[in-house]
């Protein structure tokens, strides 16, 4: 069995770098962009299984980049996890019509990160099942 | 003075008595050297004469009686204090003078109230004039914009502030409609005015927007009707200016959602390592040890980030501790340059100094001056694309006795309608806001150390897409104060 492939995109290179080491530890294959401009062309490439994205990034915003992904039909279906430091920057409205998996905000903890993508990636394979 | 006139009437009638007689005596005596002897007729005269000698006599002594009774009622009626009637009166007289009187007397309070009332009246109507003055000088020295309209919607009264907004002569406007006068862009306002009046709202407020200048404002507008026995008999409309209110309002929240992110997210690595170290997931010593680096680094950069904010609050109340001594600045500027280097080389930056000046002395906080430089230099690297350029030059005008500091870029730039406001506290260029991240307080931080602790100048120039060069002006330290420094 394939390790799932996660894109993390934030311009803090020791947000990505802690969030790497947790889902590597915990057998997630981890691609890194420090901004939404590179993030949304890995996730053209590289197809990962999820993206977790900072909302406040340089070049592109996060709501920016999955509004890109939405668009396109490789990346159309792609869940995103969205961390942000404004708890009040996205509304659920936003959240649901640009289909965004779950929102955490920072500070957050790396645990809870990795249960949230193992539940999205457990539910998308039972989807994918039935 | 009644007895004196009554003694004239007697003489009077005296006269004519003895007169009349004499006339009689002349004709009786005509007839007799004429004709020898006393004919009838004048026998006839003669007693003709004497009955009006009586009849006048009875007359005078009547007229007497008649004009005492007159003098009496007269000085009766003139008199405030009852005066004794004359023996001569008769009864109806004194009671038809009693009554005149007594009539006279009640019209006389009627008079007397009238008087004093229009005397009231007069000091009421001075007492309202110098309200009416005093109200009218508190609307004219209002810097809102004020404007009263009558019940048919026609300009009553505008100050100077609303004649300035809207553009017309209030007293070339006075009784106009307000439609005609106040139209265009601010139809709003007028609407508004006449839908107050038509419902009879006792106070409206609305924000409403018009354009002045070449921007538009905003106006606080309270919009209030005067009724008087259930109609609408004028409208008042105050506009006070919320503009700059709104910007600050719009800055604290930017401010406070920029401190809350800036905050947040060296918190979040903290709180991410730390976790990582308490579930063990360092394996070894030297990621143990890297994780602890990390924590470090980021713990510093939340005090400093904090240390900023307490900054600009700490100068603006005056309450910061200036402890300022004699330094180069071109030494200061370099052990700057040293330590945010590796800030620029992870960004492939350029950072290009200068040759040392001979003197460059200036009296400063050296801890400020310092966090002067780096704010200017990790701006200008921030919002450098990889590659460019970052320039620092010092030079001394001794003719104004200063030195001039400038750093420049090869960045994005900033557009010329947002140069002024890049030093104001909070404020970020909307169009670099995807740029970098920061919290809009470091130019505003440098501004309020040179400017307000050391007395000197900053500056500003740039040119999208080109770069940006910004700058200060220090006084020049005396050389007599350097040398015994």
């Amino acid at each position: 069995m394939t390790a799932s492939k996660v894109l993390v995109a934030d311009d803090e290179i020791h947000i990505i770098h802690v969030v790497a080491i947790k889902l590597r530890n915990n057998g997630y294959e981890v691609i890194a962009a420090n901004n939404g401009a590179e993030a949304y062309e890995l996730a053209c490439r590289e197809k990962p299984d999820i993206v977790v994205t900072d909302y406040q990034m340089p070049l592109m915003t996060g709501l920016e980049l999955i509004e890109k992904l939405r668009h396109d039909e490789q990346t159309k279906n792609i869940p995103v996890i969205l961390l942000t430091a404004r708890s009040f920057a996205v509304s659920q409205e936003q959240q649901e019509s640009l289909g965004v998996a779950s929102c955490l905000s920072k500070p957050f903890s790396p645990k809870e990160l990795l249960k949230t993508i193992q539940d999205i990636l457990y539910q998308r394979e039972l989807a994918l099942k039935s | 003075m009644f007895r004196g006139q009554r003694s004239v009437t007697w003489i009077a009638t005296a006269v004519a008595f003895a007169s009349l007689v004499t006339a009689a005596l002349a004709e009786l005596q005509e007839p007799v050297t004429g004709a020898g002897g006393c004919s009838q007729a004048a026998m006839l005269r003669l007693i003709m004469y004497c009955i009006g000698a009586v009849g006048v006599i009875f007359l005078g002594l009547g007229y007497g009686r008649v004009t005492g009774a007159i003098t009496s009622m007269a000085n009766r009626l003139r008199s405030e204090q009852p005066v004794p009637w004359d023996a001569g009166t008769p009864r109806v007289l004194r009671a038809l003078t009693d009554a005149v009187a007594s009539r006279l007397g009640a019209r006389d309070d009627s008079v007397r109230q009238l008087q004093a009332q229009l005397k009231d009246f007069q000091i009421q109507s001075q007492l309202s004039d110098r309200e009416k003055r005093h109200a009218e000088a508190i609307l004219y020295s209002l810097r809102d914009a004020v404007i009263v309209v009558d019940g048919s919607d026609r300009l009553l009264m505008a100050n100077a502030p609303a004649a300035r907004l809207f553009g017309f002569d209030a007293e070339q406007c006075r009784h106009r409609p307000l439609a005609e006068v106040i139209g265009g862009t601010h139809g709003p306002f007028t609407e508004l005015v006449c839908q107050s009046r038509r419902h009879r709202t006792e106070a409206t407020r609305r924000e409403l927007q018009f354009p002045v200048g070449d921007r538009p404002h905003t106006f606080d507008t309270i919009i209030s009707c005067v009724q008087d026995d259930a109609r609408v008999c004028g409208v008042v409309a105050v506009l006070h200016d919320v503009t700059r209110e709104k910007e600050v309002s719009q800055m604290k929240n930017d401010f406070v959602s920029h401190v809350s992110h800036e905050l947040k997210t060296p918190l979040a690595s903290i709180t991410a390592y730390s976790e990582m170290l308490v579930d063990g997931e360092a394996d070894d010593e030297e990621t143990r040890r890297e994780f602890y680096t990390i924590i470090q680094s980021q713990a510093q950069r939340l005090n400093r980030l904090i240390e900023d904010i307490l900054n600009v609050s700490r100068i603006e109340s005056g309450l910061i501790k200036v402890s300022k001594e004699h330094a180069s600045l071109t030494i200061l500027i370099e052990e700057q340059m040293q330590m945010i280097r590796s800030y620029a080389e992870e960004k492939e930056i350029a950072v290009i100094g200068q040759k040392p000046i001979v003197f460059d002395q200036v009296r400063v906080d050296k801890d400020m001056i310092s966090q002067v430089i780096v704010n200017l230099l990790s701006n200008a690297i921030k919002y450098t694309p990889s590659g460019g350029r970052v320039t620092v030059g010092t030079e001394v005008d001794e003719t104004a006795g200063l030195v001039r500091v400038t750093v420049g870029d090869t960045g994005v730039g900033i557009p010329q309608d947002e140069v002024e406001h890049v030093f104001d506290k909070f404020y970020r260029v909307g169009a670099n806001n995807k740029q970098a991240k920061g919290t809009g307080l470091g130019l505003n931080l440098v501004k309020q150390i040179v400017e307000k602790v050391h007395g000197g100048r900053v500056f500003v120039t740039s040119q999208v897409g080109v770069g940006s060069t910004f700058g200060f002006e220090l006084p020049l330290a005396a050389a007599g104060q350097v040398a015994t420094a």
